[in-house]
């Protein structure tokens, strides 16, 4: 029986009056990449942002290491070890991409003793420590995010959708730092980006207006076409 | 067609009548003529004329507030400012030029009403390039130069003010009240019913959009600016009309009229009695109002402390305010509408 | 950021030039620019909260103005009270006691507006706005219950208030300058407080992004409570200090209110930097108004507390973010 990192049962999240996920149910096995997919407004981000309490569910249970997520607030959720990388970055424009990594830390010292790390997946990051978040590319900034939610010590991360508006090599630099990353903290990625999904992940999740659709195996799923048609609409 | 409208209007239609009456019942009861003593304004049911026309005068400025603020979702702190222009120009008309008092009555009015829709459409137009925090605090800024400025304004002898000596006859509350007591009654009948007819119709329709989500409402096609611009504009003009009611009541014009007092009252009575709702403006001015004058002799001991009711009333009115902001947001009306809705359920 | 630094130095020496051309003597500038100086320094004190409140948690507190009132009578109240002055007869210490008291006592009225007020009212902006506003009139009104309506004029001497010096020909009040010291002091040390400290981070990034910065595991209510806190007792600092030369009134809550805001907008909300100089700004334009437009030549002094408004006026219809803001 694999371990599982996070496990979301049967969320239902509501916007509004909105009722954006109705039932929605993912397992994120320790030490694996996992990636949800599924066609835009599927209902994606919502999930992570509900496992993250900023969208939090109505109904259902998220349980992250055994313990219950449900009505605690995204801050007590952070500090349990899981780390967000939003949509569009959310990198502090005003700040340097110093400030941006230490306002990360949770314990003294957090960004000392992951500097070095963080510098070998990031090489640009050491060059440009001192820039303002505003003046970096888009490519930057998305490291820039990444390796915020690696200063701390965080077992889970939440990316979503990170190759968004980036160039191919860009995107291939992102996966290197991905998978080398995987080793040490369990990865739940949200990838529109099938090509780079496929390639990542070693599970996935189709979420399909707003209810869990398919889950399995990666290597399953590539063969699969009929079914990447289906959910996907891309060949 | 005549039934219909009687039925599902009763309450209304019987209200409007005890209103009508009620200077003649209190007439009837305690003796003193709806009219006075000889000319002079003196007994009860004069009394209670003068504080019914007060309530009148505060619930159509209410009802002005509510059109902007609970209707439409716009927030000004500067109501203040139509009201007080409305009585200016009117006590300049009358005062302050050669006509005759019926002239003067009359162009004093126009004049009000062509100002305050031209302020109206100007502070409306406004609202284009500035939103919610932004608008706020612009209105607030315009009302206090206008405040600071007409305190200041030789012309209209500055702090003091001047006193109205000129009104027709027929409207002057001193000598008939009761006339003055209908044509606020008529004023505030009409403002409510307006403000009724204008909310269930689809141009209504779009302001409460706009209320909820003004974005929305612009993606799905709506010129919310023009709508905007036609709440400020007709709550602007309605102000002014009460503003103008004001001074002939009071027979008395001063900056005291543009001071924000005349802005946080209607904010306190709509709020109070139940924002975005027809009734909760009237029923938080009449309340206030009446509880105001009923009150005002009232001193409590508790233990060995006296406190004076009448003279800590802005004090007690800001904690309840602050008590129905935090647990009775919907106001008194509001409230009662949604425990009706919940029993209906 | 280059340009609007330059407009907002042409606009500071716009208003010096204006003022010399204005008086009579170099002894009167002298007293218009200190004045300005003294004036800008009240205000920031009042702005400053006002400006980082508005960028962290989109609430415009509209009972700073109220803070700095109760400050003063606080203050006042302290330092002539027959009992303390009983108890500590040094004018000195009393003074310090009655601006720490006033202090101490905003901060507390402080928490309780932000946790017990405000906090249920996070997901309902419209009422937040509008709750503050009640917020002021109670404590304008708690003030005239327990005070009366009288203003109070500072007769209670101390060292700092007694001292005169002597510059151009005019002869200018010590305590003025060290209003103004005190001023430049807290505009470094909260600006180092905001550039080199981990709440200075954790604040700058809320201002930006608060959803990101709690996503970060960063208790972003309690940031909320303790920069409102600090907004409030910073404002109520300003009133104490202020009052041994503005004495304590009702009026001052409404004319520091309104000026204020005037400050922030002009500065753009939300940016520290622009508070700052916003405040010097409307300082100086206030002074060099009053003087100007009490000259017997123009008559209207009325148009010095009008200056504010105006400004904030043209500001909000050219471009509504301010010198430095974040957006309008």
């Amino acid at each position: 029986m694999v371990d599982n990192l996070l496990e979301v049962r049967n969320i239902e999240t509501f916007i509004g009056q909105f009722h954006i996920l109705e039932g929605v149910s993912v397992s994120v096995p320790r030490g694996s990449i996992s990636v949800l997919l599924g066609r835009n407004g599927a209902g994606k981000t919502t999930t992570l942002r509900s496992i993250m309490g900023i969208t939090p569910p109505r109904s259902g249970d998220v349980l992250f290491e055994g313990k219950r997520l449900n009505g605690m607030r995204p801050f007590a959720i952070a500090k349990l070890g899981i780390g967000y990388v939003p949509e569009h970055r959310a990198i502090f424009k005003g700040m340097s991409v110093r400030e941006n990594l230490q306002i990360a830390e949770r314990k003294a010292g957090d960004l000392a003793r992951k500097e070095a790390f963080i510098y070998d997946l990031f090489p640009d990051l050491e060059r440009l420590i001192q820039l303002a978040g505003g003046n970096l590319s888009g490519g930057q900034q998305q490291m820039l995010a990444i390796a915020r939610a690696l200063v701390p010590d965080n077992r889970l991360l939440l990316i979503d959708e990170p190759s968004e508006g980036l160039a191919p090599v860009i995107i291939e630099q992102l996966m290197t730092a991905i998978r080398r990353l995987s080793g040490q903290t369990t990865v739940l990625l949200v990838e529109q980006n099938f090509r780079m999904a496929s390639q990542l992940a070693d599970r996935f999740t189709i979420i399909e207006e707003g209810r869990s659709a398919v889950d399995g195996q990666m290597s399953v799923l590539k063969t699969d076409s009929a079914l990447i048609q289906k959910y996907l609409g891309v060949a | 067609m005549l039934r219909r409208t009687l039925n599902s209007n009763w309450f209304y239609i019987l209200l409007c009548g005890f209103l009508i009456l009620l200077p003649h019942l209190i007439g009837w009861l305690t003796g003193d003529s709806p009219l006075g003593v000889r000319g002079r304004p003196v007994g009860q049911s004069i009394y209670w004329q003068g504080i019914f026309i007060e309530v009148f005068i505060l619930a159509v400025l209410a009802m002005s507030y509510n059109l902007i603020f609970g209707f439409t979702g716009v927030i000004s702190f500067g109501h203040a400012l139509f009201f007080g222009i409305g009585g200016y120009i009117l006590g300049l008309s009358l005062e302050y030029t050669d006509m005759t008092a019926e002239t003067g009555l009359l162009v004093g009015i126009v004049i009000t009403l062509i100002v305050s829709t031209l302020l109206g459409l100007g502070i409306g137009l406004v609202s284009l390039r500035l939103k919610g925090v932004y608008f706020a605090m612009f209105t607030l800024a315009v009302a206090e130069m206008f405040f600071i400025f007409f305190g200041r304004f030789a012309l209209t002898r500055a702090e003091d003010g001047f006193s109205l000596t000129e009104l027709p006859e027929w409207i002057d509350p001193t000598r008939n009240r009761l006339v003055f007591y209908y044509i606020a009654m008529t004023l505030f009948v009409l403002t409510f019913m307006f403000i009724r007819r204008l909310i269930f119709s689809p141009t209504g329709a779009v302001l409460l959009a706009i209320r909820e989500n003004e974005d929305r409402a612009k993606t799905i096609g709506f010129n919310t600016l023009a709508f905007k611009l036609l709440a400020i504009t007709l709550a602007g003009v309605i102000a002014s009309l009460a503003g103008i009611l004001q001074v002939i009541f009071n027979k008395k014009v001063g900056p005291e009229l543009l001071n924000v007092s005349y802005t946080i009252d209607p904010l306190l009575m709509t709020i109070i009695g139940g924002t975005g709702t027809l009734t909760g403006p009237i029923v938080g001015a009449a309340g206030l109002h009446l509880s105001d004058r009923l009150l005002r002799d009232l001193v409590v001991t508790v233990g060995d402390t006296s406190i004076d009711i009448g003279a800590n009333w802005t004090l007690i009115l800001g904690i309840i305010f602050i008590v129905v902001v935090l647990i009775f947001p919907y106001g008194i009306v509001g409230t009662v509408n949604r425990w009706r809705a919940k029993r209906r359920a | 950021m280059r340009p609007n630094a330059l407009i907002a130095g042409l606009i500071a020496i716009g208003l010096l030039v204006f003022g010399f051309l204005t008086t009579p003597d170099l002894g009167s500038f002298g007293i218009t620019v200190m004045s300005g100086l003294f004036q800008g320094m009240l205000l920031f004190l009042v702005a400053s909260g006002l400006s980082i409140v508005f960028g962290l948690m989109d609430v415009l507190n509209f009972a700073q103005g109220s803070y700095f009132m109760v400050g003063a009578y606080v203050s006042y109240a302290i330092h002539h009270d027959p009992s303390v002055t009983a108890a500590i007869p040094n004018a000195d210490l009393r003074f310090i006691i009655a601006v720490l008291s006033a202090t101490v006592i905003g901060a507390i009225l402080g928490v309780f507006l932000e946790r017990v007020l405000l906090r249920p009212l996070y997901s309902r902006p419209i009422f937040q706005i509008v709750l503050t506003f009640g917020v002021a009139i109670v404590m304008t009104e708690a003030v005239k219950f327990v005070w009366s309506t009288t203003p109070y004029s500072w007769t209670s001497l101390f060292t700092l208030r007694e001292g005169f010096f002597e510059l151009f020909g005019q002869r200018f009040a010590v305590y003025r300058l060290f209003v103004i010291a005190i001023g430049f002091i807290l505009i470094i040390a909260i600006g180092l407080l905001l550039q080199r400290t981990r709440i200075g981070i954790i604040i700058r990034a809320g201002v930006e992004d608060r959803e990101m910065v709690e996503a970060l595991g960063i208790n972003v209510r309690l940031v909320f409570t303790l920069v409102f806190t600090m907004g409030c007792a910073v404002a109520a600092f300003g009133g104490a200090i202020a009052a041994p030369f503005l004495g304590a009134s009702i009026g001052l809550a409404n004319a520091f209110l309104l000026s204020a805001i005037a400050v922030v907008v002009l500065g753009g909300l939300g940016s520290y930097g622009g508070t700052a100089i916003g405040s010097l700004l409307v300082g100086l334009a206030v002074a060099v108004v009053a003087n100007f437009a009490s000259s017997p030549s123009i008559g209207l002094p009325v148009l010095s507390s009008m200056t504010p408004m105006l400004l904030m006026i043209l500001v909000l219809l050219v471009r509504p973010s301010g010198l430095f803001g974040k957006g309008g």
